[in-house]
């Protein structure tokens, strides 16, 4: 145990000194400033680059708008940024050789796994709240008293959703010694879940539903209930991903 | 320019934000001349004039190991 406190502490030290915190937090800081901003500024945007024959009627933006920029900045810009900052957690430490002497001197190679994964995790949480804060506060400051629905279940979604892909990332970063065998490994589990979209049937499991509904949940289209099975399918993988990670790692040699 | 003034409380802090991350990726280009590829005349510029993405491509793809 002491061991996991110290080296997670040292991972958060790294994520610190290598600027990958300050890069991931500022971008997530300016993306909550953004939403609400760019929700605004829509409607004249788009007038100004239609032409002048054509009339457009645009309702005027509603606080939904700006949480519609939100899940979409989110999940295009910001788990993008994420994921590659991320994209490093083990094989960095593979390239360099730095984990060698730490786990000759008798640290659990499981604790190293585990360590990567909540200092990432713990990041992400930082970044994701405090964006969805900023994002929350000015809504409210521009749109007085208007209310969506569910709003704490669908940004909850969006925070598991994130997690699942730190954990793909690790099994990614773990199975590979270059980075960009995480980057491709987590992409193409991406590519997968677009693909499963096409099936019906196995769409009501996809847990690419947590990133996607989210609007509909919002303006009362959909109930969170009808997102159990994506959700229970995103804890499953998580766990089983971590404990897959586990797993490769004692068989890997550093 | 009057309709603006309702947008500053958001303004303002992005423009702080941009600031600062401009300042920060200029200060460490600066002090650490070691690149993983590119210029020190190519990276201030690139810091300074590409909105977020040049700090972010600077600190993730093009800073040296210290």
């Amino acid at each position: 145990m002491r061991s996991y406190i110290v080296f997670t502490k040292k991972e958060l030290i790294e994520y610190g000194r290598t600027y990958k915190f300050f890069i991931l937090f500022t971008i997530f800081i300016a993306l909550g400033f953004m939403n609400p901003l760019t929700a605004k500024f829509m409607p004249k945007i788009l007038e100004s680059f239609m032409p002048e024959e054509i009339e457009i009627q645009l309702p005027p933006p509603s606080s939904l708008d700006s949480w519609a920029q939100f899940f979409k900045n989110v999940t295009q810009t910001g788990l993008f940024v994420a994921i590659i900052i991320f994209s490093g957690m083990m094989s960095r430490e593979y390239e360099k050789g730095t984990l060698v002497n730490m786990i000759t001197k008798g640290l659990p190679r499981q604790t190293v796994i585990l360590s990567k994964f909540t200092a990432s995790t713990l990041l992400w949480t930082l970044s994701y709240w405090t964006c969805f804060v900023i994002t929350h506060i000015y809504t409210m400051y521009f749109w007085k008293g208007e209310t969506v629905l569910e709003l704490a279940t669908s940004t909850l979604f969006l925070y598991l959703f994130g997690i699942m892909l730190i954990s793909v990332l690790l099994i990614g970063s773990t199975l590979f010694k270059n980075s960009y065998g995480g980057l491709l490994f987590t992409g193409g589990f991406i590519a997968i879940l677009f693909l499963l979209k096409l099936s019906h049937k196995i769409d009501n499991y996809n847990p690419l539903q947590l990133a996607n509904q989210n609007i509909n949940l919002l303006s009362g289209n959909l109930h969170p209930s009808e997102l159990k099975s994506p959700l229970f399918v995103c804890c499953t993988v998580i766990i089983l991903s971590i404990i897959s990670s586990i797993l490769i790692f004692d068989k890997k040699q550093i | 320019m009057d309709q603006y003034i309702e947008y500053l409380p958001v303004i303002i802090p992005l423009f702080i934000i941009q600031i600062i991350l401009s300042i920060t990726a200029v200060i460490h280009v600066i002090r650490h001349p070691n690149y993983r590829f590119g210029k020190k005349r190519v990276w201030i510029p690139v810091v300074l004039f590409i909105g977020f993405i040049g700090p972010f491509i600077y600190f993730i793809f093009g800073r040296g190991d210290d």
